[in-house]
């Protein structure tokens, strides 16, 4: 039965604690709050609180230096990016972060406009 | 006198009373024989029943070993199937984290977690497989994945960390153990009250406390466990009654093979159970090893960092918080597009774009119609 089959091959073994836990089962946050490029970084002066998780800790040392956008923290600590921004929400609402918009990319220009300016060009230097 | 031998009666007398007497010792003789022949049947039939209840209890045990064979080896394929499948989700969840998928994954996953606890159960209990082979792990730990074990895992509280570790032997046992532990506690209290757990340095290890505020135990039920804990091998699988009670059984098989001890006879402040798991010294380590797991160590190390000459510090915390320290910028807005798009890469390759990169930012300041976006390389 077990020689067939043997599931023993994958050497691998899964985190110990699961991110479930990590968040303690909490609903994932709505989309709005948090983007990919949301950039983080360490408050200036944290709040006395009662012990951090494990994980809050690795992410404020992460932030610790500069800032970080969430994606790039959930590729460093290694979880999804749903349970990192459960985690930054929870540490921005205990004053641990604080966190800046991404920066907006730049407006689309009109097309009208860009082929005035093409035209204007043409007429003056082609 | 003559009459008297002419009387028939006297020769009946003398010829009857050695006869009768014959016929008195022969009976006599037989009833002896009869009496020693009883004693051995008597014997006889002690051995055969002897026998009988030996060959019974043979073949209870030889059903119990069948049974346990068959079991440990159905166990064991569920439990490798489980643990596949966990990295499955593991492995979804990294690669769907910003989707709305996430949440059905983690439901999931919980699921699997408790499936594959059920298995690892009935696998303790015929001496089976308890699991792959674990890192050390700090007990906070340990306590965090026995918590994700179990349905109800969010009535469990965990009230105190520890700056203690346990050896890459005992967490699946201990995690085990703890997670029965909590099974019981949630099973046997209201929905709405919390289950606490805390940690406690004693002079012989550390003590695990789980409080509950459930109905408690009498004491004809802390008997039953108090002998279910400290028993020395196990009650067997066809033992554990209607329907089967896997909580104690499996903790005090594992208690007794790894060395800790468990008890549950005392009262909770909130007038539930109290079990306390002891760990001894020889369970523990320092929680050192496990901060600098090589899970960590495999990430991508920080790129200003390799440019950094001083040697990075251990990761040590004190009073809770994180150390602050200086590290340069690790992420400064210019660069995150960069060390954002190859997490992966290995130390060498960073060195050498970091390399590139300053040698840009340098002949960059040479310059006269420098660029105000210094960090392109050239």
């Amino acid at each position: 039965m077990t020689t067939s089959d043997e599931p023993e091959l994958a050497q691998e073994t899964a985190e110990l604690v699961r991110p479930y836990v990590i968040t303690n089962g909490r609903d994932l946050l709505d989309d709005s709050d948090f983007s990919l490029i949301t950039l983080v970084t360490m408050h200036r002066e944290p709040p006395r609180t009662k012990p951090l998780d494990p994980e809050k800790l690795r992410l404020l040392e992460l932030c610790a230096g500069g800032f970080l956008s969430v994606a790039e923290i959930a590729g460093h600590m290694q979880l999804p990016v749903g349970v990192v921004k459960i985690l930054v929400s929870d540490l921005t609402a205990e004053g641990h972060l604080s966190t800046r918009a991404p920066i907006p990319s730049a407006q689309l220009v009109d097309r009208q406009i860009l082929e005035e300016v093409l035209n204007g060009l043409q007429a003056r230097f082609g | 006198m003559t009459p008297y031998f002419q009387d028939p009666a006297l020769w009946g007398l003398i010829v009857g009373t050695p006869a009768a007497a014959t016929a008195i010792v022969r009976g006599r003789k037989k009833i002896a024989e009869l009496r020693n022949e009883k004693a051995e049947l008597k014997q006889h039939y002690a051995n055969l029943e002897n026998h009988y209840t030996e060959a019974v209890e043979e073949a209870k045990d030889r059903a119990e070993e069948a049974t346990k064979n068959t079991l440990k080896a159905a166990m064991r394929t569920l439990q490798g199937l489980a643990s596949e499948q966990q990295l499955a989700i593991s492995k979804m969840q990294g690669a769907y984290g910003e989707h709305q998928i996430l949440q059905d994954l983690l439901d999931i996953d919980h699921m699997n977690s408790q499936f594959a606890r059920r298995a690892q159960s009935i696998a303790v209990l015929c001496d089976g497989w308890l699991g792959r082979r674990r890192n050390a792990a700090s007990l906070y730990d340990v306590v965090r994945s026995a918590k994700g074990r179990i349905r109800h895992f969010t009535r469990v509280e965990i009230r105190s960390q520890s700056n203690f570790a346990i050896v890459s032997r005992a967490v699946e046992p201990v995690a085990l153990t703890l997670a029965e532990l909590l099974d019981n506690a949630t099973s046997y209290s209201a929905p709405e009250t919390m289950i606490e757990i805390n940690i406690r340095p004693v002079p012989k290890g550390v003590c695990i406390v789980v409080d509950d505020a459930g109905v408690g135990m009498n004491e004809e039920e802390k008997a039953r466990a108090a002998e279910l804990l400290s028993s020395e091998h196990s009650p067997g699988v066809s033992s554990l009654g209607n329907p089967p009670q896997f909580g104690f059984t499996v903790i005090g098989v594992l208690a007794a093979r790894y060395g800790f001890s468990v008890s549950v006879d005392s009262t909770s402040p909130y007038g539930g159970v109290r079990a306390v798991v002891l760990l001894p010294d020889d369970l523990l380590t320092s929680v050192h090893e496990p901060e600098e797991s090589p899970a960590v160590a495999a990430s991508t190390p920080m790129p200003p960092e390799e440019n950094n000459p001083r040697p990075a510090a251990p990761v040590t915390t004190a009073g809770g918080l994180p150390k602050r320290r200086r590290r340069g910028a690790i992420s400064i807005v210019p660069t995150e597009s960069e060390s954002a798009n190859s997490p992966a890469r290995d130390s060498a390759t960073t060195a050498s774009v970091m390399g590139a990169f300053q040698r840009g930012t340098q002949s960059g300041r040479r310059s006269t119609n420098a660029s105000s976006e210094g960090h392109e390389t050239p």
